[in-house]
């Protein structure tokens, strides 16, 4: 069914449901309805080219969900409520289309509008209906920000059916001949646009325009505040415990900071960069606990998978490790609701946004082009990396596998967040090598950081009536399978980094900072 | 896109009410769902409300021109689609034997849509003929209508020794329909026929006088009675089909 939706600045809807009526059609009795455009924060559903609708008539049970795709009919389905997660949606393929794009993201309201709703549908001789209109009267529309245009009080949306365009046609002519002005979409995309709704959602993105030959700290603040935004866009949702991306989103945003202030020795105030450094760091260790909870929550159907019909005995250490999660998280939310928090964040967005705040000493490089700047760093990071990777056999300790990953995460951090000023070929050939070696040293330090609290679980466990001998057993089962995961990403590494320290790889990123180095 | 036939060597078994009232709740279920009515007597067409006429026939749609797109519907079932059949149909064989590979044309037919819908159901006609062995080739599963009499029986047994020889052949799911449970002779060979095929769905659709108003009110039984012992045997039949589907 294709939508054309129609306003009139001064028209009233009984005036378009009396020309209804007059012209054949079954013109219902109107009900109050409200609906709502449904997506993730980061807008998950319309990447993906679907839209997703709720709606509820006043005094029936339920919601209706509609969920559309270009080129495809649109799928029905009644639910008891709105649904927080794909999870929550009954197995089959509506969910599943739902939950490929989602993952473990939550949905939220994106718009939503109120209205007395009259439905009038014209039939065939057979009694198929042939085309529908909606009247929606007494809109009201709640949406993110406040429209610049006012939303119209009413609209009609004409449903053309497949197989029937005349009578879509018809009724649309009419209802121009009425001097109703027409738009593309149905009533919820009017308001939608109207709200000023971005449908693309939040952009986690890093990544910021910027010129090669602006000053450094002009470009590093850019990226800084860019970050800053970020987790202010994440931090209600990592409040709340909306989605484990939240939490995902502003931890990252921290560690960039982190990494961008660690970057900015000779560009920032150095007692500016300190007492950044320090509050952020503080922050990406407040955020570690949970992070690593959501990540061990995540992956537990993979953990337990192997272990087949002896991992339904783990059903206590799941309720332990949700129950840990929450506490978890409960804890950062009070830290993200704390006078620290908010003193850090204060402070740090009144130099973001403080362009006479930059006298200090040691800023020799504060003027230089950035491009020059950053394609040192990347250099220095670069070699730091190789340097320790090179150091690296069967025999050496973990706590070195740590140290390389945390080089690799400098190196990526670089080349996302002043990838404005990267040429985009190289830079992506250059991110894939990078993430190959990074994949096999973050399964390696998950796998050694839930094989630890397991066996911290196991402790808190020890005198729980629920765990018996069979829980104790798929424990070690599951210990065992994680620390095989763990020794076979540390036996993978000296291939990964082989395939990473090569000369195809100096090239590539020779290649790449030819662009920012201006060389 | 999964695609299941209502399928049965006998006529009169309840193919068509089982393709359109599944398809129902398939839709209803949250599924992009498609009907394309195979059988010359048009009769999910015409369930449905639909003017029983295929585009410039059946050999048109067949030849390797052919597309099935622009022969889709909407019906009065949210997110339920039909391609109508008409008496055209009834030389599906002849015009398939003009094809190059007859027993694979309905996929191809079929295969451009697979990404607009979840599932689609192909109502056939009885016999077993090329037009059938096209299904197959198309299908994931039959679904077969069987009442719980001996003929019904013996043409279950003739579909499964004539699929036991197709490589590749579909998933068979026989179920019973217009089973009265006031009959002894229902009861017994539903219980016999149950235990030597355990590949029968448990749900029974009962014999109903609402399934035969189909024909006056031109819609699923669960659009007029729907909470009748029929609409819910047909939910319950379609919640064992998908779990089949999607497990």
């Amino acid at each position: 069914m294709n939508a054309t939706t129609f306003t009139h600045a001064e028209f009233l809807a009984s005036t378009v449901t009396a020309a209804l009526a007059a012209d054949g059609f079954e013109v219902g009795d109107p009900v109050v309805v409200r609906r709502q455009l449904l997506d993730s924060f980061d807008g998950l559903l319309y990447a993906d080219g679907l839209r997703l609708d709720a709606l509820d008539v006043a005094g029936s049970k339920g919601v209706g969900l509609v969920l559309t795709a270009d080129d495809s009919p649109p799928a029905h389905l009644d639910v008891p409520m709105i649904p927080r997660l794909a999870g929550d949606l009954p197995k089959g393929p509506f969910r599943d289309r739902i939950s490929r794009a989602l993952s473990v993201r939550a949905l939220s309201t994106s718009v939503m509008f109120a209205a007395r709703r009259t439905t009038a549908l014209r039939r065939d001789p057979a009694g198929k209906v042939t085309v529908t209109v909606a009247v929606y009267d007494a809109l009201e529309v709640t949406g993110p920000s406040s429209p610049d245009t006012a939303m119209p009080v009413w609209a009609v949306e004409v449903h053309e059916h497949l197989g029937a365009p005349r009578a879509g046609a018809e009724v649309r002519s009419r209802l121009a001949a009425l001097g109703l002005v027409a738009t593309n979409g149905d009533a919820l995309d009017l308001a939608a646009t109207q709200a000023g709704v971005d449908r693309r959602g939040f952009n986690a993105s890093p990544t910021v325009p910027m010129d090669r030959h602006q000053p450094a700290l002009v470009a590093f603040r850019r990226v800084l505040a860019n970050l800053a935004a970020t987790v202010d866009a994440t931090w209600p949702g990592t409040v709340d415990d909306v989605d484990p991306e939240f939490l995902h989103d502003l931890r990252v945003a921290v560690r960039r900071t982190r990494s961008v202030l660690a970057q900015a020795k000779g560009i920032l105030d150095p007692s500016v960069r300190a007492t950044y450094r320090e509050g952020f760091g503080w922050l990406g260790g407040a955020t570690g606990p949970a992070r690593d909870l959501d990540v061990y929550v995540i992956e537990w159907d993979s953990y337990v998978a192997p272990l087949g019909r002896d991992a339904a005995a783990l059903a206590p250490v799941l309720g332990h490790l949700i129950e840990r999660r929450r506490a978890e998280h409960e804890a950062l939310s009070a830290v993200l609701a704390g006078d620290r928090y908010r003193d850090l964040m204060a402070g740090w967005r009144v130099w973001l946004h403080d362009d006479t705040a930059d006298a200090g000493d040691g800023r020799r490089q504060g003027d230089a082009p950035v491009g020059e700047v950053v394609a040192q760093r990347i250099s220095r990071a670069q070699a730091t990396l190789l340097e320790r990777g090179r150091t690296i056999d069967a025999d050496t300790a973990a706590e070195v596998l740590h140290e390389l990953r945390k080089d690799a995460k400098k190196l990526r951090y670089l080349l996302e967040c002043f990838g404005g000023l990267l040429k985009p070929i190289p830079r992506k050939a250059f991110v894939q090598r990078l993430k190959a070696l990074q994949d096999n040293l973050g399964e390696h330090q998950d796998a050694e950081v839930h094989v630890a609290q397991l066996r911290g679980f196991s402790h808190e466990l020890a005198d729980s009536p629920a765990v018996g001998p069979d829980t104790l057993l798929a424990m070690g089962q599951l210990t065992g399978r994680l620390e095989e995961r763990r020794l076979a990403a540390r036996r993978d590494f000296a291939e990964r980094f082989s395939a990473y320290d090569t000369k195809q790889t100096a090239r590539t990123l020779d290649e790449l900072l030819d662009g920012p180095a201006g060389r | 896109m999964k695609v299941l036939a209502t399928y049965s060597i006998k006529g009169g078994v309840g193919k068509t009410t089982s393709a359109v009232n599944l398809a129902y709740e398939a839709a209803r279920a949250g599924s992009r769902t498609l009907v394309w009515d195979l059988d010359a007597q048009g009769a999910a067409s015409f369930y449905l409300r639909t003017r029983a006429k295929v585009k410039g026939g059946t050999e048109r749609l067949v030849s390797a021109k052919g597309a099935l797109a622009a022969h889709i519907r909407d019906t009065d079932v949210a997110g339920m689609h039909l391609i109508p059949g008409d008496f055209s149909l009834r030389h599906m064989d002849l015009h398939l034997d003009q094809t190059k590979r007859p027993a694979e044309r309905l996929a191809a037919l079929l295969a451009p849509l697979a990404d607009r819908y979840d599932v689609a159901f192909l109502d056939c006609p009885p016999n077993i003929s090329l037009a059938s062995e096209s299904v197959f080739g198309a299908a994931d599963a039959l679904l077969v209508p069987v009442i719980p009499t001996t003929l019904s029986a013996r043409t279950l047994s003739q579909l499964a020794r004539f699929l036991d020889d197709q490589p590749g052949a579909p998933l068979l799911l026989p179920h019973f329909t217009m089973v009265d449970g006031r009959r002894k002779l229902h009861r017994e060979l539903a219980t016999s026929l149950a235990a030597k095929w355990p590949v029968f769905l448990v749900t029974a659709i009962p014999a109903a006088s609402v399934v035969e108003r189909m024909g006056v009110e031109r819609a699923p039984v669960a659009t007029f009675a729907p909470t009748s012992p029929a609409t819910l045997a047909f939910r319950s039949l379609w919640s064992e089909v998908a779990a089949r589907l999607w497990p």
